[in-house]
């Protein structure tokens, strides 16, 4: 397995922990479907996936999974408060054109939000943007700026400040260390390579 | 392309329908339902007729069929040649057929003209054994639900116990949809794209155009006329005018542009076809008088301005309540007929009824009758949504 495959499905681990069995669980952000595959063969899940990439929900479609070709906002305006027990935001939030909008909407429309991200704070990722000047490739982010989709490299104290802000509470939170399967407890800031959160009103 | 090039001899080209991929020479059955049938509106004819095709073989336990679902000017012939000579294979013959994305080796294709239509089903210019003359107007109101529970005496007489999936496209998405509502056990998958719950009102306003066309044409005579006649004029004009609601802009501007046709002086005021575009809608509008009945034509834009999903049910939602099979709905950038937007809603109503249902759109030019585009695209969604978790295999040991 390589080495971003088998991060990926560290991340997986944690996020199905989250993940009551049964529950009725919407992905932001679906891709080809692999996670929300995951919790249905793990929990049991009832998954509704979105994504703005037709490849990707045929890739979604063929895993016998809901997804939905469209705007993960316009999405959840289509439904009522509490609809979905989870949504989950995983490796997407850092390219949202408005964060605040999209976060606010998955906290109406589900009971708990879990979002996991790339830790920018992480002293690698600083180290590196120190001494290269350049943006940060390695395994995760493969891509030159210019091929990639816009990107706000967030930190794990950049995102607790916006839930301090926003008046979001946090139920649990997983810090990970670079090799993203180590819990990291202390100066996750620094020393977190993935952070995963679990939101809630 | 200017090599001038000796043709070889030896080997004259395969004809098309002896293509490995082509369901090849088909030929269209009749149904015959000898008792009577009543209608919504509660009127009853004593028995009808469907005339139908299947490609592929029903299996042993009688459930891998797949229904097609036709629109409008549509027929049962949706595949496959009638003839060596046909210039046309059936209409949806790009999709279905050995190895193609309705795959003829594992399913049990059958393409039903709906009740109500022309192209051999039982419709407003059948005969009225009770009179002995054409039904024309005092034939029953159709509805989509009628087409629907004819078509399932169809399918119960094919000895078809489990249908694996429903396609369709504009009406025929209608159909598809509401066979998974009214039978729901029957139905494990329905694919209906470029469809809609209930017309706008710019679908219906075209639709009455239409219809005022014939109903204005004089030889209509109130919808009594001989089989080999009938409003000419008013169902070509009919035609001319949907036609362009199923192109788009962009379509005919790449297709003809402002070209002009060759016999056309270039700056005459004429009011004889000038432009390609005029002479490609009289061609469409000749072509259809020639196989289409204008009372059919009546009798199915009415039943398409009728549909009316939420009206029905009380809402979408309680609509697709009953709904137990997959559901997959596509919609199509250009079509500005059934736009994006509706074929959205209902998927968004099939996810707030708790139902599994996916929403692809595919970004084309070519509107509301993209869904008989040729896309590798297309072909491999619907691949991948009636094949799904047959060979889909994934290992998630950590």
């Amino acid at each position: 397995m390589s080495r971003p495959a088998e991060k990926r499905t560290v991340d997986m681990q944690i996020i199905a922990e989250w993940v009551e069995p049964g529950a009725r669980v919407l992905d932001l952000g679906c891709g080809s479907g692999a996670l929300l595959d995951y919790l249905v063969q793990t929990k049991k899940v009832s998954a509704v996936g979105v994504d703005l990439d037709f490849g990707r929900i045929t890739a979604s479609v063929r895993r016998g999974l809901s997804a939905y070709q469209g705007d993960m906002t316009t999405f959840m305006q289509a439904f009522p408060e509490k609809h979905f027990d989870r949504v989950i935001c995983s490796r997407t939030v850092q390219e949202l054109a408005d964060p605040t909008a999209v976060i606010t909407e998955a906290l109406r429309v589900g009971r708990a939000l879990t979002v996991g991200f790339v830790n920018h704070g992480f002293w690698k990722n600083r180290v590196n943007a120190l001494l290269q000047g350049r943006k940060i490739r390695n395994a995760v982010y493969t891509t030159e700026w210019f091929e990639s989709r816009p990107s706000n490299p967030l930190t794990i104290a950049d995102f607790e400040h916006f839930c301090a802000a926003k008046g979001i509470r946090i139920a649990r939170r997983a810090h990970l260390a670079g090799n993203w399967h180590t819990p990291s407890r202390t100066w996750p800031n620094l020393l977190a390579g993935y952070a995963l959160y679990d939101l809630a009103r | 392309m200017t090599d001038d090039v000796e043709v070889a001899q030896a080997e004259p080209a395969a004809p098309r329908y002896l293509a490995p991929d082509d369901v090849g020479l088909v030929a269209p059955r009749d149904f015959v339902h000898r008792e009577p049938f009543t209608f919504k509106s509660g009127q009853v004819i004593p028995g009808f007729t469907l005339r139908y095709e299947t490609y592929g073989q029903l299996n042993t336990t009688r459930d891998n069929a797949i229904l097609i679902c036709h629109a409008l000017s549509g027929d049962h012939h949706c595949a496959g040649w009638h003839s060596p000579a046909d210039k046309k294979p059936g209409w949806w013959n790009n999709l279905i057929g050995p190895g193609k994305a309705v795959d003829t080796r594992r399913f049990f294709v059958v393409c039903a003209n709906v009740l109500g239509g022309c192209q051999g089903s039982t419709g407003p210019s059948s005969i009225n054994p009770e009179t002995g003359r054409a039904y024309g107007t005092t034939f029953p109101f159709v509805t989509i639900r009628d087409m629907v529970r004819a078509q399932k005496l169809l399918l119960d007489h094919l000895g078809v116990v489990e249908l694996h999936g429903v396609i369709g496209g504009s009406m025929g998405g209608m159909t598809a949809m509401l066979t998974a509502i009214e039978y729901p056990k029957f139905t494990r998958r329905v694919l209906a794209m470029a469809t809609t719950g209930r017309e706008g009102a710019q679908a219906i306003a075209f639709n009455e155009v239409g219809r005022q066309a014939i109903m204005q044409d004089p030889a209509w005579n109130r919808g009594d006329y001989p089989r080999d006649a009938g409003p000419r004029t008013g169902l070509a004009i009919a035609r001319m005018m949907a036609h362009i609601t199923y192109v788009s802009d962009a379509s005919m501007e790449r297709k003809f542009g402002r070209r002009k046709k060759e016999t056309a002086a270039t700056d005459a005021y004429t009011f004889e076809t000038q432009f390609e575009v005029e002479g490609y809608l009289r061609h469409q509008g000749q072509s259809f008088i020639n196989r289409f009945d204008a009372n059919t034509y009546l009798y199915i834009t009415r039943a398409l301005d009728q549909f009316d999903l939420a009206h029905a049910y009380g809402s979408l939602e309680k609509a697709f309540a009953p709904v137990e099979g997959d559901t997959l709905i596509v919609g199509f950038t250009s079509d500005w007929l059934f736009p994006p937007e509706q074929n959205r809603a209902l998927a968004l109503a099939l996810l707030r009824a708790g139902k599994r249902a996916s929403y692809a759109e595919l970004s084309t030019d070519l509107g509301h009758d993209s869904f008989l585009l040729e896309s590798e695209e297309l072909y491999s969604l619907v691949r991948a949504f009636l094949e799904r978790g047959q060979h889909y295999d994934s290992n998630y040991s950590i």
